[in-house]
């Protein structure tokens, strides 16, 4: 099998998690490998948490505001 | 003898673009019950189609849709869709309007938005969201984020609705049941105090003008299809194509002014909107290919008055290498190659005819008033101008012929997004002035049980897993989801839904909170942007905070997005599950905040915004501190002495100062400044040079500007080189009547590398004194020497008139200055004509200099308040397409010329929309706030004030003693910037934690 | 007299001259250790013994480190590195700058004894004498002259800031400009693909034992809780698998990002000589290229990550 890269991804409530649902909405289909944390704000996400997000296995980490 | 009838404390509201929204939401913040009626079965208006909006360049929607979700939940807003306004009966204060509900087909309560039925009707229509680019069904949904989250059915489109026996298929793809055919339409009386008509605009028909060719040639397209073509939600997915045969562009021109500026189909206004869209619509299109694409406007005067335009159109020109044709376009035909390009013959301003091809046109389509909004004027008494707009009367900003009726936005004259949000704001605070004493008496106010005390309880988490009908179970298996959710440490309680969000399903969680004795919720399902506060409400009623509730977004996020992969998605939504079980146990309780505050304002500055200001505030029956710090009131209005529409102005300003004198409420305090600021929202107290202190709620900014003193063009060495201001004295003292030649020189000090901005009102104001100057001497020769004319909006009447009358235009460019030189006793002016190609030399008597607007030195106002002043030192708003009057600092908000340039009858409207804003903060009994803010945990501080620096509501800041940071709970708008940087781990947010976030990662 | 030499008898007569005036209540500088190029922090408190102060070309520490939270009032000895550290610190709101008096030295650079020992091949140093631009080392039975850039810290050799950037009082000639730092021992790790990277940063921080001496070296690491000793929540594990010694690391230079003034503290003090300015100064150029940014070279700039600009360049952004 393909090897599949885990993406754990930070979103901001306001923009880019709403352009998550949208992305739902127009049933754009997408690789089910990501995994999304929803943030008050991309001014949220600690470096710490991208770290360790990676250490935790994650193979890419999408930070988006 | 006759009583007059009570005041009613609600606002009828007609429109729910972005000036209906903003109105409602001032109004229903400022303690008024609000109809907001919408004849379209979604709110929003235009917004909603724009792909991005200048000169931010931000997405349209996304800066729309938070004001759409707190305008559609609000509980005191009462969103009325398929509806429209049909009779209006009654006085200001008392109003009976009459409204036609039309039927939806679709009960919105039961509708979950899922789009199952759309999938399954058979019907395709043009869509007209979509501008016809593509098609929908005939149940549909207004476009994807519309609020309310529910589908329509097109009533002409149905084959049901018209054969009952026909088709159906609806019907069974609804698991909800929200739809019934057979709904009816309805007729509602409501009872109001005031109405503001805010109805915006309808785009110009593209095809009443056969030259361009729209209609006939498929290359050819309006503004607003391109906006959909650009945006990311439309028809091709923001991918740059020409609609025809799906070609990418490589060169795209658009033309201006396509019925605007056009006196032969009596649009003679400009649409003051369509240079700066056509900019960004240049630029956008520009970042959207992957290629070089060659971008051209053709234009007749680029109008980019607003403000940060100049600069805007000034990057698009220089660095983003858009080109601007100065020229009439004559004529659009279509290539004869087949490529379906397209040529566009036109007249340079030289007279010479060149022809060029595109493989696209965009036509930049004015705006003008619906049929039916004209119709309703009629119905309703309300005056429209000749163009058929409710254009405001002189010096009101905002109001009607018909007292307790308000106008705001494109329907009182073409206008953008920030006026029409200044002028809805506005229009709020006039109706708010009749109503004032009716505040607070019909809004609703929700009230639940006591609250559960959590603390300390083992954990025991509710899991709620829904199927949305067949949204989420046909693709995740949800039983699966179900059993391993019961698995997962703290869970105490698991099971499935159909629908989660129907109404006995909340019924359903609040006995299992009781059953079971959970004390932390998670529902997987849709999105919590849409569902959560829905969620929480059943937690409240249930005796839980609110705050002890995860979602997981196992739909939009997981079902909608891997269709065809149920096994992986049913992975995922067990992980997406795992999480929110996982941060649901670290939940805790969050409880708001309030604080006490003062009711009072402080108006800082006393010209004619800051009067205005303080005037409405004080008929609103707020207490008001005016500041001013010359000796008396007026500002620079003193000198001014007509209006743009020949107003006498002094008058004015005596009636506003006798009104301020002679209100109970106001206390003047001139030839004073503001010496210190300390506080914040709700408890400011501020002291003045004279050295009495002022406790106050809200801060109004009204500081005004000034004439800049010209340093060219002999200004100051020869007396008969004046500025516009000394002119209007001049003018008006009969001192003007001898002169023969009379030369104005436009953009003096404006649109240079100093003041790269725009002044925005001398041109309207030299062509109003060139025409005063022709009446009273009509054999005068006024000659206007400009680089563009801008007279936006109803102003380009005055220019025609003036063209009519004999007054000579001559456009000069930025690289050849006019040269003014002293002759004797006459000024010596030689400019180059562009058309002759040609020096011009005047003998001039008299030579006006447009001088530009300057700001005072607001440095020490914007470091006190903590407000931020842009480039050229005006203060800066909080967002310049959304938040016209707000800053980042809560409770301080600014109004006229300290923001920029503008006329007397815009800084009117600025004013009342600052007063507006303000009452959202003062109609509260105390300062509230949800309470997810930030924390400090002083033990650990260090006291770096690395977190006060990236603030960015200026909410934390290090004590001086403590050596801590102290966060202010009522400014904390809880985005977690200082806890992010925070090395020491001393900050924290509540309601979103470290140690929450950090168990999601774990989770994983 | 000779140059260090002159150096050291003016910063005692300054600190002699601050303590007699009472103008501060102690001098923190260096004193001779009881071995050659052990200069070691010393702290003064009386005029008379102004005379224990030393300057040599082994005063490596950073004295940053003692000058936080301080209620009296201190004079610092401060070469380039201390002074930027000072600067930041005093940005920080950790350093009251009115409380301290800054004695600014110029540096050429500190004297690596690894690189000592590697010339000695082993034998221990039993005298140093400097003699211009080098250095007479003597070990039992043998005598070599060194030229002292060669026994430089690396740190050293590619400072630029020799001369403090701020101080109260300059004592004895600037230093020379250096050339711009080519970061050349950077760009050659972001050479490497990523599993090189990976496996570098592996091999490297495997050795790591997690005894904080890093960390405890460094002015710029005063949190009252660092986040390895964090509980709620433990952003890393305490035991020294390599992921959570990486983790401890790349946490810790982040935290360093737009502090750092790269003066090698860390490096010095790790016992298990992990390359760890390998990985601060991958930080380092970071902050320079993306923000123009380098600590404490201008005092009243504020640093670069507690500063918002809106025209920040952001290169990593995806764009449409």
């Amino acid at each position: 099998m393909e090897w599949e890269p885990k993406i754990v991804a930070f979103l901001c409530n306001w923009c880019s998690y709403a352009g998550a649902d949208l992305a739902g909405v127009g049933r754009i289909q997408y690789p089910p490998n990501i995994r999304v944390i929803r943030i008050p704000c991309s001014g949220r996400i600690n470096p710490l948490f991208i770290m360790s997000a990676i250490k935790n296995g994650a193979d890419g980490v999408l930070t988006s505001g | 003898m006759t009583t007059k009838p009570d005041k009613v404390g609600a606002v009828m509201v007609l429109g729910a673009g972005i000036a209906g929204i903003q109105a409602s939401l001032d109004l229903a913040e400022s303690g008024y019950y609000v109809y907001l009626v919408e004849k379209s079965p979604a709110i929003g208006g235009t917004m909603p189609m724009l792909d991005k909006t200048f000169p931010t360049n931000d997405c349209s929607m996304c800066i729309l849709s938070p004001k759409l979700v707190e305008c559609g939940r609000h509980l005191n807003i009462n969103v009325m869709t398929c509806s429209e306004l049909v009779d209006l009966q009654g006085e200001p204060g008392n109003f009976k309007a009459t409204i036609l509900k039309k039927a939806r087909f679709v009960d919105p309560e039961k509708c979950t938005g899922c789009g199952s039925c759309t999938e399954s009707c058979p019907v395709k229509v043009d869509d007209a969201f979509n501008q016809g680019l593509d098609k929908r069904k005939a149940i549909y949904k207004l476009y994807a984020q519309a609020y309310p989250n529910a589908y329509a059915i097109d009533k002409q489109k149905c084959l049901k609705i018209k054969k009952p026996k026909a088709c159906g298929k609806c019907l069974e793809a609804c698991q909800a049941g929200a739809i019934d055919h057979t709904m009816q339409d309805d007729t509602v009386d409501v009872q109001i105090g005031s109405v503001i008509l805010v109805p915006g605009f309808e785009a110009f028909q593209a095809k009443e003008l056969s030259y361009y060719g729209y209609g006939k040639l498929a290359n050819v397209v309006t503004s607003l299809e391109f906006e959909r073509l650009l945006s990311a939600s439309g028809p091709f997915g923001g991918h740059l194509i020409r609609p025809s045969d799906h070609k990418e562009p490589k060169k795209v021109a658009w033309i201006q002014c396509v019925g605007s500026r056009n006196c032969k189909i009596e649009n003679g206004y400009c649409s003051s909107v369509c240079c700066m869209y056509a900019i960004k619509e240049a630029v956008i299109a520009k970042e959207h290919t992957p290629y070089e694409l060659d971008t051209a406007i053709f234009f007749m005067d680029m109008r980019t008055y607003g403000k940060e335009f100049e600069k805007y159109y000034d990057r698009a020109r220089n660095e983003q290498g858009v080109r601007f044709i100065r020229s009439r376009v004559y004529e659009v035909t279509e290539a004869t190659d087949g490529s379906g390009n397209i040529i566009i013959r036109y007249s340079n301003e030289d007279g010479t005819i060149t022809n060029e091809e595109f493989d696209m046109v965009v036509l930049s389509i004015g705006l003008e008033p619906s049929g039916e909004m004209i119709e309703l004027a009629g119905k309703l008494g309300v005056e429209l101008n000749k163009f058929n707009f409710a254009e405001p009367p002189s010096l009101t900003g905002v109001g009607t012929n018909r007292p307790g009726v308000y106008v705001a936005g494109a329907f009182s004259g073409p206008r953008d997004i920030p006026e029409t949000v200044m002028q809805a704001s506005a229009a709020a605070a006039d109706s708010s002035v009749i109503l004032s004493d009716a505040r607070g008496t019909l809004v609703k106010k929700k009230e639940y049980p006591a609250e559960k005390d959590v603390a300390g309880d083992i954990i025991r988490t509710g899991v709620f897993i829904c199927h949305c009908g067949i949204n989420i179970g046909s693709v995740v298996k949800v039983p699966d989801v179900v059993e391993y959710a019961r698995t997962l440490p703290g869970v105490a309680f698991a099971d499935e839904k159909l629908y989660a969000c129907s109404q006995d399903t909340g019924e359903q969680i609040k006995e299992a909170i009781e059953k079971y004795g959970l004390n932390r919720i998670v529902v997987a399902s849709c999105s919590p942007r849409t569902h959560e506060p829905m969620f929480q409400d059943t937690l409240k009623e249930a005796g839980l905070n609110p705050n002890l509730f995860e979602m997981a977004n196992i739909r939009d996020q997981c079902s909608w997005v891997h269709q065809k992969e149920p096994e992986k998605a049913t992975e995922k939504a067990k992980d997406l599950v795992k999480m929110a079980v996982y941060k649901a146990a670290l939940l805790e309780p969050v409880q708001g905040v309030s604080l006490g505050m003062s009711h009072d304002v402080l108006v800082i500055g006393g010209g004619v915004a800051g009067m205005n200001a303080a005037l409405n505030a004080a008929s609103q029956g707020y207490k008001v501190n005016l500041v001013e710090k010359s000796d008396s009131l007026g500002g620079i209005a003193k000198r001014i002495r007509y209006g743009m529409k020949g107003e006498d102005v002094q008058a004015y300003l005596a009636e506003l100062a006798s009104k301020i004198n002679s209100s109970q409420l106001i206390k003047v305090y001139t030839g004073v400044e503001i010496a210190e600021v300390h506080g914040f929202v709700g408890n400011f107290v501020t002291k003045l040079s004279n050295g009495e202190e002022i406790q106050h709620g809200v801060a109004i900014i009204a500081t005004g500007g000034n004439e800049y003193q010209p340093a060219e063009y002999l200004y100051g060495q020869n007396d008969r080189v004046k500025t516009l201001l000394e002119l209007e004295t001049d003018l008006a003292d009969g001192k003007l009547a001898g002169a023969k030649n009379i030369v104005f020189i436009q953009c003096v000090g404006s649109r240079d590398p100093e003041r790269p901005y725009c002044s925005r009102i001398c041109c309207t104001k030299s062509i109003k004194q060139a025409l005063k100057l022709k009446e009273a001497n009509p054999d005068a020769n006024v000659f206007i020497l400009y680089r563009d004319i801008r007279t936006y909006g109803f102003y380009e009447d005055m220019y025609t008139e003036a063209r009519r009358k004999g007054v000579i235009f001559i456009r000069y460019s930025v690289d050849s200055k006019p040269v003014v030189e002293a002759a004797g006793d006459k000024v010596k002016v030689t400019v180059k004509d562009h058309v002759l190609g040609v020096p011009v030399v005047i003998d001039a008597d008299v030579v006006g200099l447009a001088a530009a607007i300057v700001p005072p030195d607001n440095s020490r106002l914007s470091q006190f308040f903590k407000v931020p002043l842009n480039q050229e030192g005006f203060f800066l708003e909080a967002h310049l397409k959304l938040r016209p009057v707000d800053f980042g600092t809560d409770g301080v908000f600014m109004c006229g010329l300290a923001h920029g340039p503008k006329n007397l009858e815009e800084n009117i409207s600025q004013a009342k929309a600052a007063v507006s804003r303000a009452c959202t903060v003062l109609a509260k009994e105390s300062i509230d706030v949800e309470g997810k803010c930030a924390i400090v945990n002083k033990k650990k501080c260090a006291g770096c004030g690395v977190c006060e620096s990236v603030c960015p509501a200026k909410a934390v800041a290090v004590d001086p003693a403590e050596k801590v940071a102290v966060v202010n709970e009522a400014l904390c708008k809880g985005c977690g910037a200082c806890a992010s940087s925070c090395r020491c781990g001393a900050l924290n947010i509540k309601g979103c934690t470290n140690e929450q976030i950090m168990a999601m990662i774990n989770a994983l | 007299m000779l140059r260090m030499q002159k150096l050291a008898s003016a910063i005692q007569d300054a600190a002699r001259m601050l303590l007699e005036e009472k103008k501060v209540d102690l001098v923190v500088g260096f004193s001779k250790g009881s071995l050659p190029l052990r200069s070691t922090p010393c702290f003064i408190r009386k005029p008379e013994d102004a005379a224990k102060l030393t300057w040599d070309c082994s005063c490596e520490n950073n004295l940053a480190n003692y000058l936080r939270k301080r209620q009296d009032r201190v004079a610092v000895v401060a070469k380039g590195c201390d002074a930027r550290s000072i600067a930041a610190l005093i940005n920080e709101n950790q350093i009251d700058r009115n409380n301290l008096f800054i004695i600014g030295v110029p540096c050429s650079g500190m004297v690596d004894r690894a690189k000592v020992e590697a010339a000695l091949e082993g034998k221990d140093l039993i005298a140093v004498e400097e003699k211009g631009d080098t250095l007479v080392l003597k070990a039992i039975g043998v005598t070599m002259e060194v030229k002292l850039d060669d026994l430089l810290h690396d740190t050293c050799k590619v400072c630029r800031y020799g001369n403090p950037v701020i101080y109260d009082m300059m004592i004895g000639e600037p230093a020379p400009a250096k050339p711009e730092d080519s970061f050349a021992d950077v760009a050659a790790f972001e050479a490497l693909s990523p599993a090189e990277r990976r496996a570098a940063l592996a091999a490297e921080f495997s050795k790591c034992i997690r005894c904080y001496a890093c960390r405890n070296a460094c002015p710029m690491c005063y949190c009252t809780e660092c986040f390895v000793d964090c509980s709620a929540p433990v952003w890393v594990n305490k035991s020294t698998g390599t992921d959570d010694n990486i983790m401890f690391q790349a946490g810790r230079v982040f935290h360093s990002a737009g502090r750092c003034a790269d003066c090698g503290a860390c490096d010095r003090a790790c016992p298990m000589g992990i390359n760890l300015r390998g990985m601060t100064r991958k930080m380092v150029k970071e902050v320079k290229e993306l923000f123009g940014y380098e600590t404490g070279v201008n005092p009243d700039e504020k640093p670069a990550l507690a500063e918002f600009k809106a025209d920040d360049p952001q290169p990593f952004l995806v764009k449409e």
